[in-house]
């Protein structure tokens, strides 16, 4: 293997958990739910989704649960900041918390799980690109699947119309007949899900173990590249592979002989997130009511 | 299946509906908010074929009648009867499926999305571009409306906006349309433009068009019907052929303005205190003034008259600091004072009642003392610290003087009743004006001996020197209290009327932008 | 219309609604907790000892539950400050880290003389946190950039920063002798920039960023309460439009409590750093930072509130070091943290949704 292709390989691999959380976290950031609670949705789902392969034995289960995991963190989330009205990012920072605390006190089983890969014949042996393109973990294909499918339900259908009109403009929402909470709620939850597959990917597919505090920030990093993406499906999912790709020069190239400096490249993501946002906020980028609470019959 | 609006529910016990009932029937709708009563056992029957104007001032209660048929308010009494059926309006969406569309003045389009995704937010079934924009060509093209279906709604202008509403609201084909003061923001063609394809809309298809307004030109010309409504209440019909654009603006002024009771108080003294040269302003991208123009003197009271969006609440916004200008200057006893500059106005010596206190008057969880003293600290403090004990002196002197009911200096002004907590701004403010005293409803919620005491009290500050602009649409009040009446008309004076001359026909004419 | 004084009539007298509400909300979370324990083979009462025994039991480890109370009522103190302005600063793990990097170079570069050097550390901490919170604070006024968004991801860039610094021997990094493996973290400071501390081992040990801490955090209350600028940042944080009218400008006012509540996470920083660490390591921040906001947010942002608070958390960091002796995960405590909070916001969220859903409300 030569040194880009092993880079490659590393980067998309690294990427997989990210892309899976940012396609949730892209839907609720365009209804207008900002979730720090990502962190934790992961974090639970990594280890709900190991427990449930060991479990069960099948990986695909473990995947199911990590999502179902993900989900129920979601459940708390939605239903604390756009049923009640505490503070999302309060709720999100307690709820980051917990789950770290929970998941490092429960006592977790240690036996490795494996997920088969999926080997495209002919086109895996390409050079540069095969490795890294055509030989993964089967889930992670699922990514071909479900990144379409996310940016049509989000631009081309209704749930997804309405979606977007309670993360620019809640209150002309409300007017159109549009329950603005429950859209809110619905979307964190599919938030959620996503984040728990992610997770579920990390710990079962990747690592194949459950460690204490084993997402270490990838749900910050996925807010950094929603953000980085303009609030755009494409740009988000290119700031996943560039963080990811950032994260494997940083563990491959000291290997590869190649002196950059790490600090700067676990930063990248960051520093990129914040200028985009320096660049584009005045402009009118992003969804207009972010992280701003909706209550009706306020003027 | 893909729809603009929702499946109408099959009324229950319903009778077939009759093809000759009128589009609507409003009996006796009541609705209250909080002390005050919006309509009054109101009653109206809309044609189909028609354009009904509803003809009011602000408060006259006509914006909540149209909501409550628009499913956004629910009445305490009275029904609803749409092409004969009795019908209960529980939302917005409800009302679409019954045929009843709304153009609001604010709040209705989704900047970030695009012309069609408007359009097409609050429909049903699939969501279906193609068939979107298709429609609303059709749509666009059948009434000569121009809009570009593919273009996002920030980058519109006003009167794009406007057509992008209506088109939202024709395409649903309603059966009833109610537009609201849709005209304020147009420039003339473009509102003659607008009158005719609503035209179009009641005499080609035949549907019912209930336009709110209180623009008598517009409603002389435009309208079949008339509705005149006052207080909450329905005061006059009038169809085409009977109205008579005088009457109507004596109609909706009221014909009882009482006499001058009194001679305000003083006389104007020659030194100008505040002066305002040709102020243009925007607010939310909408101009909110053009080309102000207004002066008082020492001593003066002078009344504000206008209808709603016709910069009143500009004007107090500009001399509360809250709304810079973009053309034009305001000056304080002859120094100019930085429009839109964090407490300006306020350090010039300008004190400020505003119409919605607890928008800037007021802070609910602060007490009352606190709430007394929030604009100017000075008297109250030493070193930097704000004394307790000087702050509930005063407080405990001005409940007393101004008989805030309930308070002690302690208590926090959200436990106090809405009256009171106006008293408490009403009492600051009055304190604080040395050179300009800026009142917007002073009376609204107020008991008779309590309007009584804040009469003498503007009076009281007129006759020591303090220029006073009394912004209301109480004309009762400014006719009381005011030595010279200026009437605004969109961001503009059109007319000014002393006492002598302030009769309500040309009161009403002026409202209406009629310059004699 | 009548006068009077409006009040609610719920079926519970009015005063005893919401110490109820807070003491059925405790009840279930500490239920909630204890199930959690026994069910994972755990004794409750074991692990409620251990956790005494931890922090209050003797003068020792009151001395320990201290220094953890310290650097949380510091950065709670700050976080305070900031919410009553109406800014959310949720940054304080970075600013608190960048507080400690400063005050280490400080510490370590500029000589100084013996009762000059803390207050030299202290000063580069605050000042490192305060520049901290000063570029979020900076991309909001000029900007509009979110300031959760911009606090948020500036804790990362912080930590890249004093990985950077600690990496480096031209900057921070110790120097060791050739041969030794190297380690990401700098020197000792010098004795002469350590904090004071009084009593001695087994007593209680009391440190001067205690006194620090309890001054601000006093300070904090009267000038909240009592001063001109306390009044109109409760105001700005109220009623932004108002405030407006009344003269307060929202950069100066608002920005100007973010800064102070970055000053605070740096000087805990620092404190930490000279008063107990006494050299700067990756891990310094060692979560005081995220504690610290959540103090303030149980402590429902009363700057009084925030000195018990800061108290019980402290104990509870001090005694989850106790409780890895007797085979419990020390992780326990986190959940029992993060339940805390959500039990002190439950009470008033569905008090308000009592409030929303009570008929016949008219808007206002």
């Amino acid at each position: 293997m030569t040194g880009l292709e092993l880079v490659l390989a590393s980067a998309l691999r690294l990427s997989v958990p990210l892309l899976f959380a940012a396609l949730g976290e892209w839907i609720a950031e365009r209804a207008g739910a900002l979730n720090v609670s990502l962190e934790g949705m992961m974090l639970a789902a990594a280890f709900g989704g190991y427990v449930g392969a060991v479990a069960t034995g099948s990986s695909a289960l473990g995947l199911l649960c990590a999502a179902a995991t993900g989900l129920s963190v979601a459940l708390a989330q939605s239903g604390m900041s756009y049923r009640l009205t505490v503070d999302a990012n309060v709720v999100g920072l307690t709820l980051n918390v917990l789950v770290l605390g929970l998941t490092s006190y429960l006592p977790a089983p240690t036996e490795p799980v494996d997920v088969p890969h999926l080997t495209v014949p002919g086109l895996s042996a390409l050079p540069v690109v095969g490795g890294a393109l055509f030989d993964q973990p089967w889930p992670a294909y699922l990514l071909l699947g479900l990144a379409p499918a996310l940016w049509w339900v989000g631009y081309r259908t209704r749930w997804g119309l309405e979606l977007r009109a309670c993360g620019d403009g809640p209150r002309a929402a409300d007017a159109s007949g549009v329950d603005v909470p429950r859209r809110r709620r619905q979307a964190v939850l599919v938030c959620g899900a996503f984040a728990g597959l992610g997770g579920g990917y990390l710990a079962v597919a990747e690592v194949g173990l459950f460690n204490p505090n084993m997402t270490a920030g990838r749900g910050y990093l996925v807010l950094a590249a929603v953000i980085f993406g303009g609030w755009t499906l494409r740009g988000t999912l290119a700031g996943c592979l560039l963080f990811g790709a950032a994260d494997a020069m940083r563990l491959a190239l000291p290997a590869l002989g190649y002196q950059f400096n790490p600090q700067l490249l676990l930063a990248t993501p960051y520093l990129l997130a914040l200028l985009t946002m320096t660049v584009l906020a005045r402009r009118g980028h992003g969804p207009a009511a972010l992280g701003v609470p909706f209550r009706r019959g306020l003027t | 299946m893909r729809s603009f609006g929702r499946p109408v529910r099959a009324a229950r016990g319903a009778e077939a509906p009759d093809a000759d009932a009128p589009a609507v029937q409003l009996q006796g709708l009541t609705k209250r908010f909080g002390p005050v009563l919006a309509c009054a056992d109101v009653s109206m029957t809309v044609l189909r074929g028609r354009i009904h104007g509803l003809l009011g001032q602000n408060g006259a209660g006509k914006t909540t009648l149209m909501r409550m048929l628009a499913g956004l308010v629910r009445p305490d009494a009275g029904r609803i009867l749409v092409a004969g059926r009795p019908v209960t309006v529980t939302d917005p969406a409800t009302a679409t499926a019954l045929g009843i569309a709304m153009v609001h003045q604010h709040f209705s389009l989704v900047g970030r999305l695009r012309v069609w995704e408007n359009v097409a937010l609050g429909g049903r079934g699939r969501l279906d571009s193609r068939w979107t924009r298709r429609e609303i060509g059709r749509v666009a093209d059948g009434y000569g409306l121009l809009v570009d279906p593919d273009r996002r709604v920030d980058e519109l202008t006003t009167s794009e906006r406007q057509r992008v509403e209506l088109v939202k609201c024709l395409i649903r084909a309603p059966q009833v349309l109610i537009l609201d003061e849709p005209t304020s923001t147009l420039t003339p063609p473009e509102a003659r433009h607008l009158l005719s394809v609503l035209r179009r809309v009641v005499s080609d298809e035949s549907r019912a068009v209930v336009l709110i307004s209180h623009d008598l030109d517009e409603l002389a010309h435009a309208a079949d019907e008339v509705t005149v409504m006052r207080d909450g209440a329905v005061l006059a019909r009038r169809s085409a052929a009977e109205v008579d654009v005088g009457e109507l603006g004596r109609l909706m002024v009221g014909d009882q303005l009482p006499a001058a009771v009194a001679a305000p108080a003083g006389e104007p003294r020659e030194q100008v205190r505040l002066r305002i040269r040709d102020a243009w302003a925007t607010q939310a991208r909408r101009p909110v003034l053009r080309g102000l123009d207004l002066r008082v003197r020492a001593g003066e009271i002078v009344g504000v008259a206008g209808v709603e969006g016709s910069g009143q609440g500009a004007l107090a916004d500009l001399l509360s600091s809250l709304l810079p200008l973009d053309r034009g200057n305001v000056e304080v006893d002859g120094n100019p004072v930085p429009p839109g500059r964090p407490g300006a106005m306020q350090r010039a010596g300008v004190g400020v009642v505003p119409e919605d206190r607890h928008v800037s008057g007021c802070v609910l969880d602060m007490s009352v003392a606190e709430n007394l003293a929030m604009t100017d600290l000075g008297p109250v403090s030493r070193w930097g610290f704000v004394s307790r004990g000087r702050l509930r002196q005063r407080a405990e002197a001005t409940i007393r003087e101004f008989a805030i009911g309930g308070a002690s200096p302690d208590t926090p002004l959200r436990l106090l009743s809405g009256g009171n907590q106006q008293r408490v701004v009403l009492a600051r403010e009055l304190g604080a004006a040395a050179s300009v005293l800026v009142v917007a409803q002073p009376t609204r919620g107020l008991d008779a001996a309590a309007v009584e005491h804040v009469f003498a009290r503007i009076g009281g500050l007129a006759a020591q020197g303090v220029a006073v602009l009394l912004i209301s649409s109480d004309l009762a009040d400014i006719r009381r209290l005011a030595h010279r009446i200026v009437v605004l008309h969109r961001g503009a004076v059109v007319g000014e009327l002393t006492q002598a001359t302030a009769d309500p026909q040309r009161l009403g004419l002026l409202l209406g932008g009629r310059p004699e | 219309m009548t006068d009077r004084v409006a009040r609610m009539r719920p079926a519970v007298p009015a005063r005893l609604v919401t110490p109820l509400a807070y003491l059925a909300s405790f009840t279930v979370t500490m239920t909630a907790v204890a199930l959690l324990v026994e069910l994972t083979g755990h004794s409750a009462a074991e692990v409620a000892l251990t956790l005494y025994q931890g922090s209050f039991a003797d003068l020792l480890s009151l001395g320990r539950v201290l220094d953890e109370a310290t650097a949380l009522l510091l950065v709670a103190t700050g976080a305070v400050v900031c919410a009553r302005a109406g800014m959310f600063n949720i940054g304080q793990e970075g600013q608190l880290v960048i507080g400690a990097l400063a005050g280490a170079f400080v510490a370590l570069r500029v000589p100084a003389p013996g009762w000059l050097a803390p207050v030299l550390t202290l000063g580069a901490a605050a000042a490192g946190g305060a520049l901290w919170a000063g570029v979020a604070a900076a991309l909001h006024y000029w900007r509009r950039v979110n300031v959760v968004i911009g606090t948020l991801l500036l804790i990362f860039l912080a930590s890249q920063l004093v990985s950077f610094a600690l990496n480096r021997d031209w900057l921070l990094q110790e120097a060791t002798p050739a041969g030794q493996n190297r380690l990401p973290q700098s020197a000792v400071l010098p004795a002469a920039a350590h904090l004071p501390r009084w009593g001695r081992y087994p007593g209680i040990e009391v440190g001067a960023g205690a006194l620090l801490a309890i001054g601000i955090a006093a300070a904090t209350v009267v000038l909240l309460a009592r001063s001109q600028w306390g009044f109109r940042l409760r105001l700005l944080g109220l009623n932004p439009v108002a405030a407006r009218r009344s003269g307060v400008r929202a950069g100066l006012v608002g920005g100007g409590a973010l800064l102070i509540s970055g000053g605070c996470a740096g000087l805990a920083g620092g404190v930490v750093l000279a008063g107990d660490v006494h050299r700067m390591q990756g891990g310094i921040a060692n979560n005081l930072g995220w504690e610290g906001l959540l103090v303030a947010l149980v402590a429902r942002h009363h700057p009084a509130a925030v000195v018990p608070v800061a108290v019980l958390f402290g104990a509870l960091r001090a005694g989850a070091g106790f409780l890895a002796s007797t085979g419990v995960p020390r992780y326990l405590v986190s959940v029992l943290t993060a339940l805390i909070v959500i039990a002190s916001t439950l009470p008033a969220a569905f008090a308000e949704l009592r409030l929303r859903r009570r008929p016949g409300r008219s808007r206002s």
